[in-house]
């Protein structure tokens, strides 16, 4: 079992604000799943430009962003052995695909999310990841798969403005 | 910032409808990804890379801007699949193709897209939508 709070995250992840999207690991069995919590608040920065006029449904939580927020905590569980929070050098983390996330609940300001992720395949460098997320009882998103391939840097540099040969 | 939306969303662009798919082929919609959109920031220090949820994003706002049934009640129900095929970086330009279904013995609307930079194919991506009155 391991706790890591956000300093140690930032260890881990590449991702700083406003793109970092998890805020506490509860709970870790390394290779294994992973459990970690993300609190929503109106301050994010997608909320800045919303009219004061906005109905209620313009404050569910942006779709993308609970799937982004899950996928960076397999992302902390799949470089946890090995972590390069430096995206320039190295073995770096890509997001390979997504198949079946399914949004069943919206999620407001003042909910924290519960992010449960299972690793539930490996083979050399890439992993497989399946999951749900929660708030309070309720699932509020499920994920049937979540596909990450460890990768030379170069593959993102390379392609780069300025950086292609 | 002087602009407001109707809705919370990371990326601060707006696709523009070049094609809105009522005749043979797909859909078709165009946005410029400024260098300064709110998420380069953090993703990533010193090296912005637009995120692929972003890509996700601009489809998704795409989609709801070439909606084959009329209705402002239709939501993103699920993201079927997405495979990401190259990066899209500051100043690139995503072009996105829309061809929508429905799904088999459901009210739900499926979108096939494809979102290309000047780089080719960023992203193969399957929504579906639902009325959320329907969930």
């Amino acid at each position: 079992m391991t706790e890591l709070t956000v300093d140690e995250i930032k260890r881990i992840l590449p991702h700083r604000f406003p793109m970092l999207l998890v805020d506490r690991v509860t709970e870790m069995v390394p290779g294994e799943r992973l459990t970690a919590l993300k609190a929503v608040t109106v301050n994010e920065p997608w909320y800045q430009e919303l009219d004061d006029k906005a109905p209620e449904e313009a404050y569910h939580y942006p779709s993308v962003l609970l799937a982004e927020s899950w996928c960076q905590s397999a992302g902390v569980l799949a470089a946890w052995e090995n972590p390069n929070p430096d995206v320039l050098s190295g073995q770096v983390m890509l997001f390979g695909g997504v198949s079946d996330v399914e949004y069943l609940h919206p999620v407001r300001p003042g909910d924290v999310l519960e992010h449960r992720v299972t690793l539930s395949r490996s083979f050399g460098d890439t992993l497989i990841f399946e999951g749900e997320s929660l708030v309070g009882e309720q699932v509020v998103l499920r994920v049937s798969r979540v596909t990450m391939a460890m990768r030379p840097a170069s593959e993102l540099t390379g392609g780069a403005p300025g950086e292609q040969s | 910032m002087t602009t407001t939306r109707e809705f919370c969303t990371p990326v601060d662009g707006t696709p523009e409808v070049t094609d809105p798919g009522t005749g043979e082929g797909p859909a078709r919609t165009v946005v410029l990804v400024e260098p300064s959109e709110k998420v380069f920031a953090g993703h990533y220090p010193g090296f912005p890379i637009f995120p692929g949820v972003c890509i996700i994003e601009y489809v998704h706002h795409s989609a709801l801007a070439t909606l084959p049934e009329p209705g402002d009640d239709w939501m993103l129900a699920a993201i079927e699949s997405t495979r990401f095929l190259s990066p899209v970086f500051p100043g690139n330009t995503i072009t996105t193709e829309l061809t929508w279904s429905k799904v088999k013995d459901s009210d739900a609307l499926r979108c096939k897209a494809v979102a290309s930079s000047e780089r080719g194919k960023s992203a193969q991506i399957k929504l579906r939508f639902e009325r959320r009155g329907n969930r």
